[in-house]
């Protein structure tokens, strides 16, 4: 009998394609939009996390106030022995320095004359210390258009659009003119040696990476730092043991009472990405619930309908001398069996999209030239274990439900109106 | 009364209408005995399918009583209902109801699925089936292949392949041209004699009037003749 009623389901493209196509969609999508709603939301949080807030970011508390100014005479002196009291209070957490500051870069020509000059952001990161730990953080290798990582003290990166815009290449000089921590001018002739591009608009409109050490020399600052970025030994950010963490530095150095003292701050707590996460949060879940709600009633409609269209066939069955709860029985094996391969294959298909997705990328730039947000410009799904039945749950039960509530049917109706409903 | 394979006595059958009552059939008293070939004969709206109908256990008569192979229909479970139908009724339908996707062998093998028959005796049974209605060379085609004659046949074969001891026609040549109704009713003509089995049909086609033993006249929901 399995066999006969296999045999039907498999000829009748209305009892199986068709479902089986629209579960599949249905569940795809379901797939693709979860994945592709995470990756965004990692990708942001990871993006933050990796160029500007750490998971956790030692700031002074003067600093922490004026942060958009990256004014380095509010930057944390004595950080040496900080890092070394965050090593040990702290040994899980991976904790680097960075400088970020502001200035002007000119671009002399043979003669030494300004042939091109500009407004930049720089930043003083981990290239020659440290184990260049942040050339992997901040996926420079991958960055790199032109030219190649600095190898000693006096070498730069520069971002494509600035190099565009100032007409400087690989090999150029340029001079950083700026203020060091105590006022004074810093000035300091570099050689770009490399073309990065970011992908994220806002820095590579204008920035420039040199090694910590050679931020130190220009700005004055001496065993100082403008923050101390904290990574979680996972590498992914959690909420609950940053805000922990940073609670326990605070209350340990933290002085309310002096405006130099350190202060630790959580990746949510900067950038407005607290209210930002919360938002998306609730957004993303408004939408997968919508998402998975409108696909189910689809689903339940799809499995309603085929269970419906069957009536004639189902009073037939009866009059031949099967009995109700045999029919019923058959149609949700029936149902279960197309729920199973279109969300199966939906999954498959949708893990499909969300892998390309998560490798490849969608690139979005070309609709963020005119933005100064520090967002990325390449937008990744992700794949989560969520991804694998986020979709396959409501694909299943919302086809078995439709059938189920279409079979009620079957009790409802006497047999004779089935079999007139079968005559029709 | 001794053979009598269907008794019904002061049967009465009513549906609900609006805020009333609708009598399809009044009055009905019958009994026909095993190995008849008997038609209910009677207009559009007599009642002639509902007394089909509650005769082969898809519907329960309102008041009186039905027995059909020793069980009172009013009395059954859905369960025994279908049980009865399943062993011992066999159904010819106007429309044919043939299953569309399965082949000629495939739909009247259905019936006897349903009774868990061994596959050996399954092939046998359907074969024998099919050879007595002409249609061996047809076992693989499809419903959509065949000419409605051809269709009729088979929902014949199918109805008589577990050798039903009742078989029950509602209007089985309403959609077959004059040769195709002949032939039809030939083979049901032969196959009552040949295995005994009774054949009630409803009807006003002069064509199977022709064949019936007996013909029981409905009007208005009552026997009158």
């Amino acid at each position: 009998m399995i066999k006969f009623l296999l045999k039907g389901l498999i000829r009748d493209r209305h009892r199986s394609l068709f479902p089986i196509l629209s579960i599949s969609i249905g569940v795809t999508l379901t797939v693709l939009m979860q994945a592709w709603v995470t990756g965004i939301l990692g990708d942001m949080i990871d993006f933050n996390a990796r160029f500007t807030t750490g998971h956790t970011k030692v700031i002074t508390r003067a600093y922490s106030e004026n942060m958009q100014q990256m004014a380095s005479d509010l930057a944390i002196v004595g950080v040496d022995e900080l890092t070394d009291d965050l090593e040990k209070e702290f040994p899980n957490m991976n904790w680097i320095n960075r400088i970020r500051f502001g200035g002007l870069i000119d671009i002399p020509d043979e003669s030494g004359i300004t042939k091109s000059q500009g407004p930049v952001v720089g930043w003083g990161i981990n290239i020659l210390t440290d184990n260049g730990s942040d050339i992997e953080r901040m996926n420079l290798q991958k960055a790199m258009r032109a030219g190649k990582i600095p190898t000693k003290s006096g070498e730069i990166l520069m971002s494509d659009e600035l190099a565009e815009k100032l007409n400087v290449k690989v090999g150029d000089d340029a001079t950083f003119l700026g203020s060091t921590m105590f006022g004074s001018m810093a000035m300091q002739n570099f050689v770009i040696v490399g073309i990065v591009h970011f992908g994220t608009t806002a820095l590579d409109k204008g920035a420039i990476i040199i090694d910590f050490k050679d931020a130190q020399e220009v700005l004055n600052m001496e065993n100082a730092t403008s923050e101390i970025l904290g990574y979680l030994p996972s590498g992914k950010y959690n909420n609950e043991l940053a805000s922990e963490i940073a609670n326990d530095f605070n209350s340990k150095y933290s002085n309310s009472e002096d405006e130099f003292s350190p202060k630790m701050l959580t990746l949510s707590e900067q950038n407005d990405l607290k209210s930002m996460l919360e938002y998306m949060d609730s957004i993303i879940g408004i939408i997968i619930f919508v998402f998975i709600f409108a696909m189910s009633i689809v689903l339940w409609n799809i499995g309603l309908i085929g269970g419906l269209r069957r009536y004639g066939e189902i009073g037939l069955r009866l009059a031949i001398g099967e009995s109700k709860g045999a029919v019923y029985r058959k149609m949700i094996y029936e149902s279960v069996l197309i729920g199973l391969f279109g969300s199966l294959f939906g999954t498959i298909i949708g893990l499909g999209f969300s892998y390309l997705l998560q490798t490849k990328g969608l690139d979005l730039s070309s609709m963020m030239q005119n933005t100064s947000m520090m967002i990325q410009s390449v937008y990744r799904a992700k794949i989560t274990p969520l991804t694998f039945y986020i979709g396959f749950i409501p694909g299943l039960f919302s086809t078995i439900i439709g059938t189920a509530l279409a079979g009620i049917g079957i009790y409802k109706r006497q047999t004779a109106q089935l079999f007139r409903e079968l005559e029709n | 009364m001794a053979n009598s394979i269907i008794t019904i006595t002061n049967m009465k059958k009513q549906y609900p209408e609006g805020k009333g009552k609708f009598t399809a059939l009044d009055d009905i008293n019958l009994s026909i005995n095993s190995g008849e070939f008997t038609g209910i004969v009677g207009p559009s709206g007599s009642g002639k399918t509902t007394l089909l109908n509650i005769i082969g256990s898809l519907d329960v008569p309102t008041e009186g009583e039905v027995i059909t192979l020793g069980e009172s229909i009013g009395k059954l479970t859905h369960r025994k209902a279908a049980k009865l139908r399943n062993k011992n009724i066999g159904f010819i339908f106007q429309t044919y109801n043939l299953l569309p996707v399965y082949s000629v062998y495939e739909n009247v093998e259905f019936p006897l699925l349903l009774l868990k028959m061994s596959a050996s005796k399954r092939k046998k049974a359907v074969l024998d089936a099919l050879e007595w209605l002409g249609l061996t060379d047809k076992i693989k085609s499809r419903p959509g292949q065949l000419s409605g004659g051809e269709c009729q046949r088979v929902a014949v074969a199918r109805a008589m392949v577990k050798l039903p001891e009742i078989v029950l026609a509602d209007e089985p040549t309403a959609n077959l041209d004059a040769e195709n109704a002949h032939n039809i009713l030939k083979m049901m003509s032969k196959l009552n004699k040949e295995l005994n089995t009774t054949f009630l049909f409803s009807t006003h086609d002069e064509k199977v009037i022709q064949y019936l033993t007996r013909q029981i006249l409905l009007k208005d929901g009552k026997v009158v003749g």
